[in-house]
C-alpha cells in the first residue's frame, strides 16, 4: 500500500460530508493538515459517536473502498473507543473517545477549518497527545508545542 | 523524560513551521504521509477496542517497544 495522498484526503472530507458524518481530523495528521511539518503515517479522525453518526460513518467509509463485514460495521457503528483500518485503499484510525478531550462537542466548538477539512484545534491535538503518554508522542510534543504558539501567533 | 529544547533548536522549528505555511496544503500533505511496514500492528486488516485503556495495553504487550507505542 502506497502512502496517504491529498486526494485521498479529499475523497474523506467529500465522502463523510455527503453522508453528513461528524468528525475531526486529529493527531499528527491533523497537525500536518494545520501545517505542522512532520511525518506520519496515521490518519486519525475523531468521530462524534452516536447511532445515527455511526452508520453514516460505514456507508461513507465503504464508499471510500473499505470492505466491512457485518460484524464490523456493528463494531463502529456501537462506537467502540478505537479501531484500526487496513481493509481498504488506505490505512485509517477512528477514535471516539481520545484520550485529553470529554467530549465531541467541545472539539467540534474550538476545530478548524482548513480548505473544508475539519480539523481540532491544536491545543485539542496536544491534549489528547500529551494524555496518551507514550513515548512517541512525548518525542513530539515540544516541536508540537512550539508549532502550536507560532500558530496561534500567525492565524489570520 | 527531559523536553526542554534550546534556543537554536526553537529557532530552527520556527523557521521550518514559516517554510511549511508558504507551502500549498497538497504539497505539505505530500511531504508528511510514509508508508512503511509496522510489525504486528500492520499484519491484521481490522481491530476494535472497547477501550483506550485495552487499546494501549494492547500495544505494550503486542508490538515492538521501538515502534514507541510504549507508554513512559
Amino acid at each position: 500500500m502506497a502512502a496517504f495522498e491529498y486526494a485521498q484526503a479529499e475523497e474523506i472530507r467529500d465522502a463523510f460530508s455527503s453522508h453528513g458524518v461528524r468528525y475531526l481530523f486529529i493527531g499528527k495528521s491533523g497537525a500536518i493538515l494545520l501545517g505542522f511539518p512532520d511525518t506520519t503515517q496515521d490518519v486519525v479522525l475523531f468521530v462524534e459517536r452516536g447511532q445515527e453518526n455511526g452508520e453514516a460513518l460505514v456507508s461513507a467509509i465503504r464508499e471510500l473502498g473499505f470492505a466491512l463485514s457485518p460484524k464490523q460495521a456493528a463494531e463502529i457503528v456501537s462506537g467502540k473507543d478505537f479501531i484500526q483500518l487496513k481493509n481498504g485503499p488506505f490505512d485509517l484510525d477512528l477514535v471516539f473517545a481520545p484520550d485529553g478531550i470529554e467530549r465531541f462537542a467541545d472539539a467540534w466548538s474550538r476545530h478548524v477549518d482548513v480548505e473544508g477539512f475539519p480539523v481540532c484545534h491544536p491545543d485539542d491535538i496536544i491534549a489528547s497527545k500529551a494524555a496518551t503518554n507514550r513515548v512517541k508522542d512525548r518525542e513530539s510534543l515540544p516541536r508540537l508545542r512550539s508549532f502550536r504558539d507560532n500558530w496561534v501567533r500567525n492565524r489570520p | 523524560m527531559d523536553d526542554r529544547v534550546g534556543p537554536s533548536d526553537e529557532q530552527q522549528w520556527i523557521d521550518e513551521f514559516e517554510a511549511a505555511a508558504k507551502r500549498p496544503l497538497r504539497l505539505r500533505v505530500r511531504y508528511a504521509f510514509i508508508k512503511t511496514y509496522r510489525p504486528v500492528l500492520d499484519d491484521e486488516p481490522f481491530r476494535a477496542f472497547d477501550t483506550m485503556e485495552d487499546y494501549r495495553r494492547w500495544c505494550e504487550t503486542n508490538l515492538p517497544d521501538w515502534l514507541g507505542y510504549g507508554r513512559v
